[in-house]
């Protein structure tokens, strides 16, 4: 893949006119804005929304969170069927988009996502942030299946404090939800890719895994597994977290985002 | 008369230095990656660079030796280059082929540019430079680490019009924090040892990205501290913080009689 920015051009400044009350304003446009894409796991993009406002407003980046096609409504196209052809979606919204230095921020599935993004070796993206990630097969430590939970058991698995747990939508009809019925066409029956660790092992960009420590879908010891395949990376365990920590405790997550290697 | 003395910062190191009608470039870097990132405007591409009458480049590091856009970019590769043998040897698999291989206190001629590398230490093998012409001197640093050896420039090579030295401290966070490049305070330091008429900073707004600079790298992006640090220790001599793209005239070196130590 090309670099970004082609060689022996220059950074472009983007030159336009907009015709505003009646004047035409001619706008250099110099953009360094840094941008975050937020990618969510299973439970959909609500659960990205809070934590996405918290970013943006804090650090005065940009933050993108995409819906995965099939959640929320929308349709999925029988070509996406696998996690690395979502990833490769978003590589080439980051294409569309032209954005640069990206840091892909996912958890539980979109961990996945963004672990597989970075694989892709777009120049767009210049690290990931796995928070309690699945895709990765470690031994002795499975991940805990969510199919045919009921929403108590859910919360009780997801969350260090279930009472944080938000009120789960009634839910009308049998059968698994159309978000399930998407997430298990990207991720497969079993939630894993056997090959995913070994290619991890190749990566060269930052990674930084953060886990909840009480995460009962993946344990903090997959998480350290996580971390172990990947060759520049760093692991924070979060206290009185589980398995979504962009909800339970988006402040200590966002803290330890921006105060890594301070 | 004195010969006029040029120079305009393109982009973090890569500087395009005129002395009379010699145009000489210093480690080129046009092009960025998912963890390089200039962190600034590159004031020029490879297309609007003009004759080169050297390329010279202290050592392979990509933000360095961005020879595969230069040559993307259409550049001649039969242009003079001049580094140590570890940048000459990467150029000649590149397609370089008028390549000038030279180490510490080794110097080469390209018509009437005289190339003297000088010491230089960081995280691979580097060398600085003496660039000399029409008798005009121009210290450049590069991104090496303050070793003591730099202190026998003036006394080796004479006065010094310009000095361009690094400033950001540049540290390797997976290495122990290792640090690579001198920081203000030290580049500071070696500024008055070099008494220069005329000191730039550059090398301080590289970036790796929002990850990187907390996973990779740390470094000082404020080239103010070298500024500050050397109106401290040597407030006689002149500094200036260049944009990209601004070209800078180095004042005539004021006679001095006797030997400045």
């Amino acid at each position: 893949m090309s670099t970004t920015i082609p060689a022996g051009s220059l950074r472009p400044t983007r030159s336009s006119s907009i015709t505003v009350n009646g004047a035409e304003v001619a706008v250099a446009d110099r953009d360094r804005t840094r941008p975050f894409l937020l990618l969510h796991g299973g439970a959909g993009p609500a659960t990205m929304a809070g934590f996405a406002d918290l970013l943006a407003e804090r650090t005065h980046s940009r933050v993108l969170v995409p819906t995965h096609p099939g959640f929320g409504g929308t349709r999925r196209p029988a070509s996406l069927a696998a996690t690395t052809d979502l990833a490769a979606t978003y590589v080439a919204l980051l294409d569309a988009l032209d954005l640069t230095d990206v840091t892909v921020v996912g958890n539980s599935f979109g961990g996945w996502v963004a672990a597989e993004m970075a694989l892709m070796d777009s120049p767009r993206v210049s690290g990931a942030v796995i928070v309690d990630g699945i895709g990765i097969e470690v031994d002795g430590h499975p991940v805990t299946s969510v199919a045919g939970l009921e929403p108590a058991q859910l919360a009780q698995l997801s969350f260090h404090d279930p009472a944080k747990a938000p009120r789960p939508a009634a839910v009308g009809g049998a059968g698994p939800s159309p978000d399930l019925q998407a997430l298990i066409a990207y991720a497969g029956p079993a939630m894993s890719d056997p090959t995913l660790a070994d290619r991890l092992g190749r990566l060269h960009l930052p990674v930084h895994v953060i886990w909840g420590e009480s995460d009962g879908i993946v344990s903090p010891a997959y998480g350290r597994a996580y971390a172990d395949a990947l060759p520049l990376s760093t692991f924070t365990l979060l206290p009185r977290s589980g398995h979504l920590p962009q909800v339970e405790s988006p402040e200590e997550l966002l803290g330890a985002i921006l105060d890594l290697g301070r | 008369m004195t010969t006029p003395l040029t120079v305009t910062r393109i982009a973090h190191a890569s500087q395009l230095i005129t002395i009379g009608d010699l145009r000489i470039l210093t480690d080129p870097w046009f092009t960025q990656t998912a963890t390089y990132y200039h962190g600034e405007p590159v004031a020029r591409g490879v297309a609007s660079l003009g004759p080169i009458d050297a390329v010279v480049v202290t050592h392979e590091h990509y933000d360095h030796c961005d020879l595969d856009a230069l040559l993307a970019g259409g550049f001649d590769p039969g242009t003079p280059l001049v580094g140590p043998g570890t940048v000459t040897t990467l150029a000649a698999g590149k397609g370089f082929t008028d390549l000038h291989t030279v180490e510490a206190w080794e110097t080469a001629g390209v018509g009437d540019l005289t190339v003297t590398a000088t010491p230089g230490k960081h995280g691979v093998h580097e060398v600085t430079f003496v660039l000399a012409a029409y008798g005009r001197t121009v210290f450049f640093g590069g991104d090496s680490l303050r070793i003591p050896e730099l202190d026998q420039i003036p006394d080796r090579l004479g006065p010094i019009d310009l000095a361009i030295l690094p400033v950001n401290g540049l540290c390797i966070r997976p290495a122990a924090f290792e640090q690579v490049v001198m920081d203000a305070e030290q580049a500071a330091d070696l500024t008055a040892v070099l008494q220069p008429t005329l000191a730039i900073p550059h090398h301080y707004a590289f970036h790796s990205g929002f990850l990187g600079d907390r996973m990779i790298t740390r470094a000082d992006q404020d080239p103010r501290h070298y500024t500050d640090a050397l109106a401290r220790l040597a407030p006689e001599i002149t500094a200036r913080i260049v944009l990209p793209g601004v070209e800078v005239t180095v004042p005539t070196r004021p006679v001095v009689t006797g030997r400045r130590r």
